[in-house]
């Protein structure tokens, strides 16, 4: 075969692996599904054919500027994207791929359904590009830079946020990530780099039309990613070469007429992604734990059907094991590192109010009121939490315990009211910034994010890490490094702790009920917030767990952490609560200890129940 | 601006709008019951023009023995479409717990790309095909002119949705219909097959699409793309109406979006008239309130969000 015809697929291939690896950083890693890709493409590829062409600018600035405008119309488009669901994202980014088309073809000065014609001959630094052969080593250049710049997004604590607001943003934000930060970062930064492919798309075909950035260059692109496995840089170079090969296939191996060849290779695409979804839903290749996870399910599938006489029984082997380490941990308390940080700052009296010792307010809430309609969820509540407690907040259903801890973590705003954490007032803030400042919560549906490791679960908890931010993630790796390997020693610490170090590696999604709640406490125990919120901390788990869930409960209090629990259990409040506020409606009708709760007359005929 | 212009573009509205009330209801009636994000409803409404034009150039057929038959290759192609891609897909996604609206609207992009380009290599030597057999004649009424083409898809797409709406109003059907957009898995529990279901939604929509394109095509003609376009605006048209709204809604709203790109060629150049639908569509997503995902709460395994509990 012809060698310049050789490279030219291979330019192309190039082309492509900028666009589809930079769209699987976006919707493999970060779950935002997008098909402008292309679009913002037809940005970078007209700003590089109209400024070379009318302001007879050089290649390589020309190509700045369209990748830097890319990202401009990436990052305004990530602003209305921020709060939307997949189904409307796709439709948003729908119509944001029609109106830029639209634009470029209805605007005159760029040329109509024809584009923008003969932008030729570009160079750069005096390297000519009018050839195959001279494009191959710029464009080999820039793909390398994209792929390095992706995969260190990805592979990375950046890429866990991201992954992690692909699972569960409401989690996320519960960790202290600012989830919108992250995201109008990522739009910006992959809008840009399509910008980039779009322009290398226009030096290579020397044409800016608008059929090389349509709609189904979009959905190609997506289909690429989707073949090669989401969350997997390496496979989107495999989605490319299946798609771009087949033209040569086609054309020259099969001896199709030129017309034909491209359509029969798009028809084999088609089957082939359609193939690729139905063996593997999850992509060719998957990223790690979503292959353990499918593992796990197909272990599971190809169990027998369990006979109609059979009782489930919980497997006591395993629980033996958790419960050594519980008992390893009463006979002899290695406090994770975080707790013995939290001890000398109390001792240094880092608090307000000098010398933090049990028993001080952490938290206080005053006059606490919010309506949803005419209905009144929560009603000038007062309350207050106090060092190295456990608070109970219990209630019939409906009453507004969960509520009340959503407008304690800024999940919900409260309509009057101020809450204090250490002195400063947090009401208004969001829920990322309350963690930041020491009030995390967890949430009574556990929510892990089920397609990551164990451990990774962990590891987001852990605050203030540099690998978390753009400018330390790409100037000081060493430090990136280093701390990283610290959050993994803490995680694998905390995840002693609960007694689930033994599945760190392990998908969370693949865990029992019980399981996935220990990895929950864990994550949300390395925080290392002051506050903690647990909702429902002991609900949907086996007897025997209750007791293990327990046990660590007390273990945190005896820590010196100030912890609040929404509990329905009675038996559990009895064994845990130091104060407890009873709630009715939205009202703090009651409080005092267990104790006092339960003998007052009226609530123990109408929610205690009298024995 | 003169009366004339305005009432003639009012009535080039009305078509235009009638046409995508109709994709409207027929793409919102698969996607809110079914939850199948459905992009290849463009293929269905690009086989049944080529079919009408094969059958009305070819074999002389009469033009609405034509329109029936392609619109019920059309329902044939969508049920087919169902059964073997998005029903196994669906299944294979509650297994390996992937989030199956993207599957499904990953696997329609396929669809897509096989069967526009499936019809293009069929008809590799021309590049469109005409649709014989309706004698299309201008009426004048007073200062506007109608078609009798016009005139009678319109009479045609409104009994259509009236009929649809009468449908899954009135009959059992219709309730087992509403049943499965309410809450599939609770169906399942007074007996109701929610795959059976799924695909009477599929011939219902895959046949309405049909009869749209079967005139879109004998307006002009039919070319392997000219599904595409009419599939975003039926996007626009069943998501702003809302996946669960009875089809009459549906339908006004997409005849409103016919008048509003009709009418604003009064203040704009005519090629700009799909950028202010998109626009539209645009400031609408952006400006939506945050909880409308009705799709999210019965398609996806997560719970729904916050305050619960």
């Amino acid at each position: 075969m012809d060698p310049n015809l050789v490279l030219s697929y291979l330019d192309q291939v190039l082309v492509f692996v900028v666009f589809a690896v930079s769209l699987n950083l976006l919707q493999g890693y970060a779950g935002q599904v997008s098909v402008a890709h292309a679009a913002f493409g037809a940005v970078g590829g007209y700003a590089l054919g109209y400024l070379v062409l009318n302001a007879h600018m050089g290649a390589l600035e020309a190509m700045t500027i369209g990748t830097a405008g890319a990202a401009f119309v990436g990052v305004l488009v990530a602003i209305p994207a921020l709060r939307l669901t997949s189904e409307w994202l796709i439709l948003l980014t729908l119509a944001v791929q029609t109106i830029i088309i639209s634009l470029v073809t209805t605007v005159s000065s760029l040329g109509g359904t024809y584009g923008l014609q003969n932008i030729a001959p570009l160079s750069v630094f005096g390297h000519d590009l009018s050839e195959p052969s001279g494009i191959f080593p710029f464009f080999a250049v820039l793909t390398i830079l994209v792929y390095v710049i992706c995969y260190r997004f990805g592979e990375s604590p950046y890429g866990r946020v991201l992954r992690g607001i692909r699972e569960d943003e409401i989690a996320c934000r519960s960790l202290g990530k600012n989830v919108f930060l992250y995201k109008t970062i990522i739009f910006g930064v992959t809008a840009g780099m399509a910008g980039l492919a779009g322009a290398m798309q226009v030096v290579n075909n020397t044409v800016a039309s608008p059929a090389l950035f349509d709609f189904n260059q979009s959905s190609t692109i997506v289909a690429m990613v989707v073949i090669g496995g989401a969350g997997n840089l390496l496979g989107s170079i495999i989605g490319v070469l299946a798609l771009v090969l087949m033209g040569p296939i086609f054309e020259h191996l099969l001896n199709f007429g030129a017309d034909a060849a491209a359509l029969w290779r798009l028809v084999a695409f088609g089957v082939v992604l359609i193939l690729v979804l139905l063996v593997r839903p999850a992509g060719l290749f998957p990223d790690k734990v979503t292959r353990r996870l499918g593992k796990t399910i197909d272990r599971m599938r190809k169990q027998p059907e369990p006979p109609s006489d059979f009782i489930p029984k919980p497997d006591l082997e395993e629980m033996h094991v958790i419960e050594e380490h519980v008992a390893a941990k009463d006979r002899n308390i290695v406090l994770p590192r975080a707790v013995a940080i939290a001890a000398t700052a109390s001792g240094n009296g880092s608090s307000a109010n000098g010398a933090a010792a049990i028993g001080d307010v952490v938290l206080t809430v005053k006059g606490i009121t919010k309506r949803f309609g005419g209905i009144t969820a929560a009603e000038n509540l007062d309350m207050q939490l106090r060092r190295g407690t456990i608070t109970a907040l219990v209630g019939p259903n409906g009453a507004g315990k969960t509520t009340v801890f959503n407008l304690l973590t800024g999940a919900i705003r409260p309509d009057a009211g101020e809450v204090f954490l250490g002195g400063e007032d947090i009401v208004g803030l969001t829920p990322d910034k309350v963690a930041n400042r020491g009030m995390a919560r967890s949430f009574q549906n556990v929510r892990v994010f089920p397609r990551m490791s164990v451990i990774e679960n962990v590891m987001l908890g852990v605050q203030h890490q540099p690998g978390e931010h753009v400018v330390p993630l790409f100037l000081n790796i060493p430090r990136v490094q280093k701390v990283e390997k610290e959050v993994r020693e803490r995680a694998h610490e905390w995840l002693t702790f609960v007694g689930m170090a033994d599945f760190a590696a392990a998908p969370a999604g693949s865990l029992a009920f019980g399981q996935q709640k220990l990895v929950a406490l864990a994550r949300v125990l390395s925080t290392e917030a002051e506050v903690l919120l647990l909702d429902e901390p002991a609900s949907g788990i086996d007897f025997q767990w209750v007791n293990v869930m327990l046990q660590l409960i007390e273990q945190i209090r005896a820590q010196g952490r100030t912890v609040c629990i929404v509990e329905h259990n009675l038996h559990v409040v009895e064994r845990l609560a130091d104060h407890t506020y009873f709630m009715e409606l939205g009202r703090i009708t009651a409080q005092g200890s267990f104790a006092e709760l339960t003998t007052d007359k009226r609530l123990a005929e109408a929610y205690f129940g009298t024995s | 601006m003169n009366l004339a212009n305005f009432l003639q573009l009012a009535i080039n509205g009305i078509s235009n709008g009638t046409s995508y009330a109709l994709i409207g209801v027929g793409f919102g009636l698969i996607l809110g019951v079914s939850g199948r994000f459905h992009i290849a409803f463009a293929i269905t409404y690009t086989l049944a023009a080529y079919v009408a034009a094969m059958l009305t150039t070819w074999y002389g057929w009469p033009f609405w023995l034509a329109v029936l038959a392609s619109a019920l290759a059309a329902a044939l192609l969508g049920v087919l479409m169902d059964r073997l891609v998005y029903l196994p897909l669906s299944l294979r996604a509650l297994q390996v717990g992937t989030d199956p609206l993207l599957i499904m609207f990953v696997a329609s992009l396929g669809l897509v790309v096989i069967g526009r380009n499936a019809i293009a290599l069929a008809f590799l030597s021309q590049s469109s095909m005409n649709i014989a057999g309706f004698s299309n004649s201008g009426v004048n009424v007073g200062p506007v002119t109608i078609t009798t083409l016009n005139m009678v898809m319109v009479a045609v797409s409104w009994a259509l949705i009236l009929l649809l709406a009468a449908v899954l109003n009135y009959t059992a059907l219709g309730r087992m219909i509403r049943a499965v957009r309410a809450n599939w898995e609770m169906s399942l529990c007074i007996g109701i097959d929610p795959s059976r279901i799924f695909l009477v939604v599929f011939a219902i929509g895959s046949f309405l699409s049909g009869v749209a394109g079967v005139f879109q095509g004998t307006l002009t003609s039919a070319t392997p793309d000219m599904g595409l376009p009419p599939l975003f605006y039926a996007l626009v048209v069943a998501f702003v109406a809302g996946l669960t709204s009875s089809p009459i809604r549906v339908a006004l709203l997409g005849l409103a979006l016919g008048e509003v790109e009709a009418l604003s060629s009064l203040f704009l150049p005519t090629q700009f008239a799909p950028l202010v639908v998109f626009a539209i569509l645009f400031t609408y997503v952006a400006m939506r309130p945050v909880k409308l995902a009705d799709l999210r709460r019965s398609f996806s395994r997560r719970k729904p969000q916050a305050a619960a509990g």
